[in-house]
């Protein structure tokens, strides 16, 4: 009796043991990317959800939320014509920004990739920008091209190029294109290295079969350096467009978007809608709608770059 | 071993804790954000919580101490949190009030301190008869010139708009290099561009009868007057980029010749060490109008946070203990700003007597409307009147367009 009960007792044990093993095994990376996931649902995903919630409630000017008012906040921004040329500031600001940086980023990055003397120091000038605060970067913009006291006319007039003071910034357009000019120069470092880094993965034996097969210089960028160094382009290039798009230091530091919102992106508008006119709901607002534009445009450009990648 | 060595610790931590909790119990705290005025204040405000602690062993004051970029950020978030401190030192209280979340100043402050306060700034925090904060400094404005370039110019300080353009373009032919006037339209404080125009030109935000009126004549004639002098070259060639704290410097390198400042200026000019001659003087208005000095006054404020009647005699010790005369007089000239008790301001005339100038010419100042629930309003839809009226936008349509928009 007590034999037969072992003898039925033990495989039912190794069974459950073996059942435990497999959902250890199945739960074990659950686990592993348990805390993970905790903390970008804290950091991320609950912030977002505070932000729509406040986009569709009535908040005071004191921060309390008064409850939920449906697409007001929506109507009352898109309401005014100002939001339209802010949209297309940042339109203009991250189309400009991202394109010439990835041109002049690669342009340099394949020049880093020769070699030559003095390459280690060329690559790390070429870091300072990117390791540099953004307000310092926009703030010593901002010194270089003052009119009064800046470092660009003190330079002219030192060479005797200029005889009086030039005003570089006489209007919202021409200093809008110092900020995406400035833009560019920080964001050049970012997509100089990461197309770099995938320059150094490309077998040397692919450029020595091509020039055996008598390829010049350009058929080889467009044949090989470009299809390889793909991967690397589009996730600087995504990374880009988030970053770029919801860039604030620069503008901020240079014209705070002004004079009456010329200089603004959607980023900068909200700041002052939320911290200078109080109006928290009509910024979350904002804040959504640039959310969502970033997600289609991100989503939209990486698809089809990755597609034609597989194809 | 170990076992009982982490048990003892557990017990020491919650031994600890449960001895805090005792502490802390038998203690009244009181929480204030005050902002900061300058390099200073935080430092005075450590030394007052220090001093007031040792007075009264059973009030324990936590006063955080949080910059002008920052406090309104923080104060929101506080708010949005119910986190909300006892006392607040900020500049406006409309926001706070029409949220209901303020306690009326007859509350938490003593008949003592009250009856300290000028009478002209305490009627600038009064809605529906009700005292809601009371000040605890102000600044005045005033016409700075720069003696040196008006006298090389060959020119008198302007009294009025039409000596004043006269006297600017003296100074562009005496030279070009030199901004005769220096105006901000920024969005850090343009309002303050609007009201310096339109006060001395018998306008501004309210008429007699506190009523927005933002479209007058007398507003659109005085706008019209500033973007003028801006067009013609007479003054600072970016007035929607440059802050007055640019101006300011620009005016101590003696690259400005006139603009119109608080006192902080003449610490700045003495800093920078150009040995730039200067006066204040008043500021000029259009013919046959008052001329018109504008006061800013910053406040403090107590937050209905459902205190005990323990709790809110301890905001009001804390309250007396700020505004008793000698510390706070000696605060006041630290800051380099005007008292607002008449008991602090005669010890304040006794350590710094050109102040005394200052203090008169603030008790006849003009405020903002700060008081009003549109003022946040009002004060961005002015800055964008200038700003694009800067840009060649119609003044009168500009006007028009904010006055429906703020009163309907």
């Amino acid at each position: 009796m007590s034999k037969k009960a072992s003898a039925t007792a033990a495989p039912k044990g190794a069974r459950t043991l073996n059942d435990r093993k497999k959902m250890y095994n199945i739960l074990e990376p659950y686990i592993w990317i348990a805390p993970s996931v905790i903390l970008m649902a804290i950091f991320i995903i609950v912030p977002i959800f505070y932000v729509f919630r406040m986009a569709f409630s009535e908040v005071t000017r004191a921060g309390r939320i008064r409850g939920f008012n449906g697409i007001e906040n929506f109507a009352s921004v898109l309401k005014g014509n100002v939001f339209s040329g802010v949209l297309w500031n940042t339109l203009v600001w991250t189309i400009l920004v991202v394109g010439l940086s990835t041109l002049l980023g690669f342009i340099l990055a394949l020049l880093l990739n020769n070699k030559f003397k003095g390459r280690k120091i060329a690559r790390a000038i070429v870091v300072f920008p990117w390791a540099t605060t953004l307000v310092i970067q926009a703030s010593v913009w901002k010194f270089i091209i003052d009119t009064d006291y800046g470092a660009l006319n003190t330079l002219l007039k030192t060479l005797g190029i200029i005889e009086t003071n030039v005003n570089w910034t006489p209007t919202p357009e021409a200093w809008f294109a110092w900020e995406i000019a400035c833009g560019i120069f920080v964001t050049i470092p970012f997509v100089c290295f990461t197309v770099l880094s995938g320059l150094q993965s490309i077998d040397a034996s692919y450029y020595e079969a091509s020039t055996v097969d008598g390829a010049n210089y350009w058929q080889k960028l467009f044949n090989i350096t470009l299809p390889l160094v793909k991967s690397s382009l589009t996730v600087a290039t995504v990374l880009n467009i988030i970053y770029v798009f919801n860039s604030f230091p620069i503008i901020w530091t240079m014209t705070k978007g002004d004079p009456a919102n010329k200089t603004d992106t959607l980023v900068t508008y909200l700041y002052k809608l939320a911290f200078y006119n109080g109006k928290q709901g009509e910024a979350a607002a904002v804040s959504v709608i640039g959310f969502c534009i970033l997600l289609v445009c991100a989503s939209v450009y990486m698809v089809s770059t990755l597609k034609k990648g597989d194809e | 071993m170990k076992k009982i060595i982490a048990m003892l610790l557990v017990l020491v931590m919650v031994l600890s804790l449960v001895a805090c909790g005792n502490k802390a119990d038998e203690k009244t705290t009181v929480t204030m954000i005050a902002a900061q005025y300058g390099d200073k204040t935080a430092e005075w405000w450590a030394g007052f919580e220090k001093k007031f602690e040792e007075a009264n062993a059973d009030i324990d004051l936590v006063v955080d101490v949080v910059s002008w970029n920052d406090i309104y950020t923080v104060v929101n978030t506080r708010i949005a949190n119910n986190e909300q401190p006892d006392l607040l030192n900020i500049d406006g209280f409309a926001d706070y009030h029409a949220d209901g979340l303020l306690k009326p100043v007859s509350e938490w402050v003593s008949d003592e301190t009250y009856a300290k306060f000028y009478d002209s700034f305490i009627a600038e925090s009064i809605v529906d008869g009700t005292v809601w904060a009371i000040p605890d400094l102000a600044s005045a404005r005033a016409l700075y010139v720069n003696t040196d370039i008006l006298a090389a110019a060959g020119v008198e300080v302007p009294t009025t708009w039409a000596e004043l353009e006269k006297a600017c373009e003296a100074i562009k032919a005496y030279d070009p290099e030199i901004y005769p006037w220096g105006v901000d339209m920024t969005t850090d404080e343009g309002q303050a561009a609007f009201a310096y125009y339109t006060w001395n030109n018998g306008g501004g935000f309210v008429d007699k009868d506190g009523n927005w009126a933002l479209n007058s004549a007398e507003n659109v004639e005085a706008i019209e007057f500033i973007i003028d002098m801006v067009n013609k070259g007479y003054t600072n060639n970016d007035p929607a980029n440059q802050t007055r704290y640019t101006l300011q410097d620009l005016f101590a390198a003696g690259k400005i010749a006139m603009m119109i400042a608080p006192t902080q200026i003449e610490s700045i000019c003495a800093e920078a060490g150009n040995g730039v001659n200067f006066k204040a003087v008043l500021i000029p208005a259009n013919e046959g109008k008052a001329n018109a000095t504008m006061g800013v006054m910053d406040r403090i404020m107590c937050f209905e946070n459902e205190q005990t009647d323990a709790e809110m005699a301890a905001i009001t010790k804390v309250v007396d203990a700020f505004y008793d005369d000698q510390p706070y007089a000696e605060w006041v000239v630290m800051e380099n700003f005007i008292p607002a008790t008449s008991t602090g301001g005669e010890i304040c005339i006794q350590l710094q007597p050109d102040l005394e100038s200052w203090i008169n010419l603030v008790a006849g100042a003009q405020f903002y409307p700060a008081a009003k629930a549109e003022w946040m309003d009002v004060k961005q839809g002015t800055i964008n009147v200038l700003q694009q009226a800067l840009l060649g936008e119609d003044v009168q349509t500009l006007l028009n367009d904010l006055q429906a928009q703020i009163a309907g």
